[in-house]
């Protein structure tokens, strides 16, 4: 999974059968920023929402087959998507439990 | 998903018999995973029906591949929509390089900018 901001959103009437329904969002690949905050870089990529994340939130997003996984079975089989928003991130820190670096 | 345009066909004769009759699309995407996978262009199988300069999103890898209906089929990538509209809310950006990226990239030509943080919920289609 990867650290993502969502930047945007896509709307597509003629998809797959196998995209039906799904929301898709743009996000953005976050990377550590000089100012101790995640910035989103020009890595934008299309995701597949479940769990209604909005622009502005930071996300994890599950890769490739993985990003089946995020859908319940039975019906996550045959769904084509290789990117899914797996979480909404409240926080991030890096560092040990001593000294925690916070990041936005 | 890449969000992309496609810009032409690709058409062969002499290819392994599970592509058989499999439209394929040359896309050019306007972002990548990776700045290492950066070619600008990519060819995918479309079930979809796309047209040359329409904005379509590409999924790649192991999902693609299912589009065939056969995991065996040499595919990696598979035209998985055509897209009406792009939105991205210019707040979002706050760092200057992705800014710069953007204004820089070959942009969709179904983009809209907006300004806000969210969007009205129930637009999905």
């Amino acid at each position: 999974m990867m650290l993502a901001r969502v930047i945007g959103e896509v709307w597509a009437t003629r998809k797959s059968p196998r995209m039906e329904g799904r929301k898709l969002l743009l996000v953005a690949a976050l990377r550590k920023g000089q100012d101790a905050a995640m910035e989103p870089t020009g890595q934008v990529v299309v995701a597949i929402d479940t769990i209604g994340a909005r622009i502005g939130h930071t996300v994890a997003v599950a890769w490739g087959s993985g990003a089946r996984a995020v859908l319940a079975p039975p019906d996550n089989r045959s769904v084509l998507a290789d990117a899914a928003v797996a979480r909404i991130v409240d926080a991030v820190t890096l560092g040990n439990d001593d000294q925690p670096e916070y990041l936005e | 998903m890449i969000l992309g345009r496609m810009v032409g066909t690709v058409w062969a004769t002499r290819k392994n018999p599970r592509l058989g009759n499999l439209k394929l699309a040359l896309v050019r995407p306007y972002f990548w995973y990776d700045p290492s996978h950066d070619v600008d262009h990519l060819v995918a199988v479309d079930q979809v029906g796309a047209e040359v300069g329409q904005d379509v999103i590409v999924c790649l890898g192991q999902p693609g591949r299912w589009a065939a209906g056969d995991f065996r089929c040499p595919i990696e990538a598979s035209v998985a929509a055509i897209v009406d509209e792009t939105r991205i809310a210019r707040k979002s950006l706050s760092d200057a390089q992705a800014r710069f990226a953007l204004r820089q990239a070959f942009l969709p030509a179904s983009l809209q900018w907006t300004e806000g943080d969210t969007m009205a919920e129930d637009r999905s289609r």
